[in-house]
């Protein structure tokens, strides 16, 4: 054929239709995901770790052909493309053949295809009506729904089951662009990002994946997240208590858990992480008066003067969680909180005074100007609660899409369209027979032997029949031989 | 070709004694199990503990390999009978092992790569029998048990203890997913053994065999001679026994000891799995069929030389310390530390030790398995049980991300493998049902799905490590 511009839809159109192409596809997006598993991801990787792993010129090359994004370059989204393209073609192209073997069974059999079809059997008969009548009463007993065709020249019975697996394929594929429909949903209007709250904290900004930030319409709240753990201390379960905040009111609460998430306007938030955030929630010390008396606990948080007497307060001023001293000077040697100090203020009659503790030493401060004596009880972190957020809403047409493939599968593969054709006729020497064929789309050797069983009800039945008279039957043979003739 | 009917000449008056095997197999089971019997009144441990259990599984299976194997050779039918016997005793065992385990922890056994191939044998076990007894495919043992054997010596490897369920573990879609994958993965297994029963059945010639097995073994011992091959030594991850893990230098990095001088057993061992694969080359090239001959000793040769390599490695490394080019001092290493290389070891005395019993076979074994036109359509079914079941893991795999991680796909490895698996199956069914693909080409491509199968659930779970991280 000589190239012609208008002959190019139709070459794409024969190129995608072919069932080769597609499995083509199939492989090529095959092997781009393989790459894609061996080749360092950059969205799941840090930098650090790629520029380490890869040469500078390597991952020049790498960056350019896109093989460190590989499921998100374009050429792997045109791949899945024209794999949806070549579903829908080969689909549209075979459709219309089956759909017309769907919608018009081949109900009477003729000659050819008589003499074509493999599992077939003759039984000698000596009526046709006798005959017709024991081969529907076998076929019902069988639990095959049976329809008469009446003809004048060769009457006939005519069977099937599950006639509608021969569209489950086609179910499977729709099922699968409905799974593709609903990613590319995603894709385009979905989003997914995170969000770190402290106990109390309150946000309406998500930190996306793709960089920046996003605004949503309302505003979560954290009203408490912790940890439990395994007496082995590894972790069991990780929670945290969440409030959808409105207009400055809560209107929904709960407390999720990994596998559990909040769901509020197609917005889910997911437990991802919990963690210390480094600063200090809060100090309890207990205050013992210098003069005698009770001690009494108290907590101290960052920054906020907290009342000893009605003249006397008491401020955490700072917090080091691991110092060390130089010089007579306290320094930060790391963020850990393993050798903590605390500078206090107090202040009172007699002015401000400064005081330092340390737990790891001596775990108390005292001064002449304070009045009180002060010991650590115990330190509480801050943690935050990691949350996962994603708007996805091409989900709901991709469990559709799950359902349906199952659906369509099971069909496909376990539902068998199975057809018996029952015809009084002439065999080769002119003798009245019941001509009974059988065919199935897919396990043959069971259909086989269930044909076979068949046949033998027919058999069964026949000779059941056979009981009637033998004057009467030869009348009747008669009467329709001569209908043949 | 004259060696193949001269062996099986020898072969012949074995197989009308025939019970010579089946005794060497009894006895030798009977001693492993007193052996272990005694070792356990000893230290006064429950008798029916998971890991003695599993051990008697081991046992059985591996002598119903032996008898499967030893049937394909000689075709004594009271081989096959003994065989199915000793599976199935296997398989009780299994189950015991199965349910111990989950008496203890209070949940199926689902969590952990342990885990996973305790109930991946169990499956495989299963539809052995189903397999022979439905189908009446009796020579499929002979590739499962083996293959059972190798997953059972690497539980022996893997870190076994009960670990409670981490929080993203906790969910009902946890049961479902694994039960899926590992019944896929079973039914994956079985279309694999019935192809390469097919492959037999249908007259493929014994130096094709020949070249994939000298192939695979040359490519394990390749792989690990390129990989741990240091200045003539071979260098193994060092093992703390304290904690029962692998020694780390950093965050995912382990360290790394060097045993001296066995690297080069291992270049000898790769260089014999190379000799007869050349061989069968220059035999291709010049076609000339007596190259083969020289190539078939070559292969008997390699066995002998692996079975050596393997007690070498395992003598030298068990219970001994080395030094490390990273760090100074001795450091302990253990088997446990090297699951793969021992895995890779085994696998390849097994797959080379499976071509002498194709190389063995008596000449009428093909009468004596299920015409190929059968064999064809059983791989075509069970592959029809198998694709369902991947879909379904997948679908419920991306349902319970979708709960916990936040999204539905997030091109995980292990989740991308899966894909990828799904998608070599959904090829094979099209090419079959649409196009025809019958015999060879629908053989080799069960076969290679189920390569495939094995990298998803093992490769990817030591080689590409992602989200997927429990198993």
């Amino acid at each position: 054929m000589a190239f012609s511009l208008s002959s190019v839809p139709k070459r794409i159109h024969k190129t995608f239709s072919n069932l080769r192409t597609g499995v083509v596809l199939l492989i090529l997006v095959g092997i781009a995901s393989a790459l894609g598993t061996f080749i360092l991801q950059r969205p799941a990787t840090d930098p650090d770790k790629l520029t380490r792993a890869y040469s500078p010129a390597t991952l020049l090359w790498l960056d350019r052909i896109g093989l460190t994004d590989v499921f998100h370059t374009w050429w792997f989204l045109t791949l899945l493309g024209l794999v949806s393209l070549s579903i829908v073609l080969v689909s549209i192209d075979r459709f219309p053949n089956a759909w017309r073997f769907y919608a018009r069974p081949y109900r009477k059999t003729d000659s050819h295809f008589r003499s074509a079809l493999q599992n077939k059997v003759e039984l000698p008969i000596s009526n046709v009506e006798d005959g017709l009548n024991a081969a529907e009463r076998a076929l019902k007993k069988s639990g095959w729904p049976v329809e008469r065709i009446d003809d004048r020249i060769e009457p006939s019975l005519y069977s099937e089951r599950h006639r509608f697996s021969v569209m489950a394929v086609y179910i499977v594929h729709a099922s699968l662009l409905l799974i593709f429909a609903g990613g590319i949903i995603d894709g385009v209007f979905g989003y997914s990002g995170f969000m770190a709250l402290q106990k109390g904290e309150v946000s309406n900004k998500i930190e996306l994946r793709t960089g920046g930030t996003k605004q949503i319409p309302f505003s979560v709240k954290c009203n408490g997240a912790g940890q439990e753990n395994y007496a082995d201390g590894s972790p069991k379960r990780w929670w945290s208590n969440l409030a959808v905040v409105e207009n400055g009111r809560d209107t929904q609460t709960k407390e999720i858990v990994v596998n559990d998430p909040l769901i509020r306007n197609g917005l889910r938030f997911y437990q991802a992480s919990f963690g210390p955030t480094g600063k200090l929630d809060g100090l309890k010390v207990a205050v013992t008066p210098n003069a005698g008396g009770e001690a009494r606990e108290i907590t101290l948080p960052m920054n906020q003067a907290v009342a000893l007497a009605p003249n006397a307060t008491v401020t955490l001023a700072e917090y080091i969680p691991d110092f060390f001293i130089r010089d007579n000077q306290i320094f930060k040697k790391s963020d850990d909180p393993v050798n903590p100090a605390f500078r206090l203020q107090v202040k009172n009659a007699s002015g401000d005074t400064k005081l330092w503790m340390f737990p790891a030493y001596n775990g108390a401060a005292q001064g002449d100007n304070v009045g009180y004596k002060i010991e650590y009880r115990d330190m509480q972190m801050g943690y935050f609660t990691g949350l996962e957020v994603s708007h996805e809403p091409g989900q709901w047409l991709v469990w559709a899409g799950c359902l349906l493939m199952g659906a369509g599968l099971f069909v496909a593969f376990y539902m068998v369209h199975m057809r018996a054709w029952v015809t009084a006729t002439q065999d080769a020497r002119g003798n009245l027979v019941l001509w009974v064929g059988g065919q199935a789309n897919k396990n043959r050797d069971r259909f086989e032997q269930k044909f076979d069983e068949l046949v033998d009800n027919i058999r069964t039945e026949l000779e059941g029949a056979e009981v009637v008279p033998l004057s009467a039957k030869k009348h009747k043979a008669e009467l329709t031989l001569a209908g043949v003739k | 070709m004259a060696t193949r009917a001269r062996v099986v000449q020898m072969e012949q008056p074995a197989a009308t004694g025939g019970n010579a095997l089946l005794i060497l197999v009894s006895l030798s089971m009977t001693f492993l199990l007193i052996v272990a019997l005694l070792g356990a009144a000893k230290s006064g441990a429950a008798l029916f503990s998971e890991s003695n259990l599993l051990y008697a599984a081991l046992i059985f299976y591996a002598g119903a390999g032996a008898l499967y194997m030893g049937f394909g050779v000689t075709a004594v039918p009271r081989y096959v009978k003994f065989a199915s016997i000793a599976t199935t005793i296997g398989w009780v065992a299994n189950t015991l092992a199965v349910a111990h385990r989950w008496y203890l922890s209070g949940r199926p056994p689902f969590a952990s790569i342990y885990e996973m191939l305790l109930s991946f044998v169990w499956t495989v076990a299963l539809l052995t029998l189903v397999a022979e007894k439905k189908f009446d495919v009796k020579i499929i043992g002979s590739i499962t048990m083996p293959l059972a054997v190798v997953c059972v010596i690497l539980m022996q490897l893997l870190p076994s203890e009960v670990r409670p369920l981490v929080p993203a573990l906790q969910s009902t879609w946890l049961h479902v997913h694994v039960t899926l994958a590992m019944l896929a993965y079973a039914a994956c297994a079985v279309s694999f053994a019935i192809a390469m029963m097919f492959l037999i059945q249908d007259g493929l010639k014994t130096e094709t065999f020949l070249a994939c097995t000298t192939a695979t073994v040359s490519a394990i011992y390749l792989a690990i001679v390129g990989t741990r091959f240091d200045k003539g030594g071979l260098s193994v991850t060092a093992w703390d026994p304290t904690t029962k893990s692998d020694m780390f230098l950093g965050r995912g990095m382990r360290l790394f000891v060097t045993i001296p001088d066995l690297g080069w057993l291992f270049v000898i061992a790769a260089l014999a799995a190379v000799v007869p694969l050349a061989l069968y080359l220059i035999g291709k090239w010049k076609k000339d069929d007596s190259f083969f001959t020289v190539a078939n000793r070559a292969v008997f040769i390699g066995i002998l030389l692996q079975i050596v390599v393997l007690a070498a490695f395992a003598l030298r490394v068990r219970g001994s310390s080395y030094p490390s080019p990273d760090q100074d001092g001795l450091f302990p290493t253990s088997l446990a530390a090297s699951p793969f290389l021992l895995g890779g070891m085994v696998t390849g005395i097994f797959a080379s030790l499976l071509y002498l019993m194709l190389l063995w076979r008596r000449a009428d074994l093909e009468g004596l398995l299920p015409s190929s036109d059968t064999l064809d359509r059983v791989t075509y079914k069970t592959i029809c049980i198998a694709f369902p079941l991947l879909t379904g893991m997948i679908a419920t795999g991306a349902y319970w991300a979708n709960r916990t991680w936040g999204s539905y796909w997030s091109w995980d490895p292990k989740e991308t493998w899966a894909a990828i698996t799904w998608l070599v199956y959904a090829g094979y069914l099209h090419m079959r049902i649409t196009r025809g693909w019958r015999g060879r080409r629908a053989a080799y491509f069960a076969i290679l799905g189920f390569g495939i199968v094995i990298f998803t659930f093992l490769g990817v779970t030591y080689l590409l490590p992602g989200l997927h991280a429990y198993a």
